[in-house]
This record gives C-alpha cells, sequence and structure tokens, in this order.
C-alpha cells in the first residue's frame, strides 16, 4: 500500500488527533480492520505524554478520540514520548 | 458487607440512582473482591475476543490462575456500567487490588517490560516467570 493512501476513516481519526494534539511529533492510524473502519491501530509521539503514565497516555487519546470510538469496535493505542 | 455475585445478572440493587450490576456500587464490589480482577468478553476456558484472549494467556504466563473473571457479555449493564465506572471505552480491563491497570495493549506491554511482575508481586503474588528464570540461570 503506497504510502499516500489512506482510508477515509484513517484519515478522520488522523485529523481529529492533530487537532487535539497540536504537539504530537509524530501520529500514525491504521485500520486493522482490514478497510471496514471497525478496528484502528493509533501511533502517536507527543510531548503531551511525557511523565505520564501510560494507562493516562491512552486516556488522554480515548477522550481526544471519544466521538470516534463510539463507532469502532476496538483500537490499540501506541503511545510514545520524543527521544531528547 | 454483602458477598459479590460474579453472574451479576437480575440484580434488582437499591431504588436510588438506578442501582443494578452496572452501578458504581456494584462494581466497586466487584473490583474490589478480589486482587486480580478482569472483565472481558467471554472466560478464560473460553476467550470470545482476542483482545481478552491476549489478557487470559498473559495472566496463565505468570502463572496466575486464581483471579476474578466477569463475562461483560453475559451482562450489558455491566458492559455499560465497567466503561462509565473506568472511563474507558474498551473491554477486557484488568484491576489490581481494586485499581484500574489498563486493557490489553497496557498489559502486553507490563509483561515485556517486567512491571507486571513487580505489580505482582505487591499483591503477594510470585510471577512464575521468575521461576523459570531461574531454572535458565542453572544451565
Amino acid at each position: 500500500r503506497s504510502f499516500t493512501s489512506q482510508t477515509d476513516g484513517e484519515a478522520r481519526v488522523t485529523r481529529v488527533l492533530r487537532e487535539k494534539f497540536p504537539r504530537a511529533s509524530a501520529i500514525r492510524v491504521v485500520d486493522i480492520s482490514g478497510g471496514c473502519g471497525a478496528m484502528y491501530e493509533i501511533h502517536i509521539e507527543s510531548e503531551d505524554f511525557r511523565e505520564k503514565r501510560t494507562v493516562q497516555q491512552h486516556q488522554m487519546v480515548n477522550q481526544a478520540l471519544s466521538e470516534e470510538i463510539k463507532s469502532m469496535h476496538g483500537l490499540r493505542i501506541f503511545t510514545s514520548t520524543p527521544k531528547q | 458487607l454483602s458477598q459479590a455475585a460474579t453472574a451479576g445478572g437480575g440484580d434488582s440493587g437499591g431504588a436510588e440512582g438506578g442501582g443494578g450490576s452496572g452501578s458504581r456500587e456494584a462494581v466497586e464490589r466487584l473490583v474490589r473482591a478480589h486482587p486480580v480482577v478482569v472483565f472481558m468478553k467471554g472466560s478464560p476456558a473460553q476467550p470470545l475476543c482476542g483482545f481478552s484472549n491476549a489478557v487470559v494467556q498473559i495472566l496463565r504466563l505468570h502463572g496466575v490462575e486464581d483471579y476474578r473473571a466477569h463475562d461483560v457479555l453475559q451482562d450489558p449493564d455491566l458492559r455499560q456500567g465497567i466503561k462509565n465506572y473506568s472511563n474507558w471505552p474498551t473491554i477486557p480491563q484488568v484491576y489490581l487490588n481494586g485499581e484500574f491497570v489498563g486493557g490489553c495493549d497496557i498489559l502486553l506491554q507490563m509483561h515485556q517490560n517486567g512491571d507486571l511482575v513487580e505489580e505482582l508481586k505487591k499483591l503477594g503474588i510470585r510471577s512464575a516467570l521468575l521461576d523459570a528464570e531461574k531454572d535458565q540461570d542453572k544451565k
């Protein structure tokens, strides 16, 4: 799959994350339900996550995507902070 | 203090505030009933979701077989109640000593970085992986 092609769902979720995490240095959203929009894998790297426990970091992502999550069957979240 | 019912169905509870198996009080009782409590889809013997299965397998790797597992597919009130309680939208949910730890991804991370062995130790549970490591050292 070429780097530039994205499903509509991936694009929408990415857009919401960019809005809610303007400081994020890297955001990657992958539809892992075969393009059905049912399940996503989210990778996000941001200073916002520094010094926070993983569950708190994931909570921030959950809150940011609270609307989108309603129509998802599931999601996987991988958060990280930029290397200093 | 009444004994928490693991099935959860048909619990009419108190008159005020909705009550029922998904109420804050009911969930609180469940998460405090045992050091290790898991809300999942299906049962440890037969998980009905890949993420719930991952949690079961990780606990099994650490030799944790004695824990409370609640099948949210059997109880729609509990299914919603547990999400309200933890303010977390997905299942499975793992609670250690009454505290919400996270879902499958977090438990996997804790397993990989050694945190799970430490957290279990705090609960007085010795992870089976510690004994596995000892066996390796002997070779």
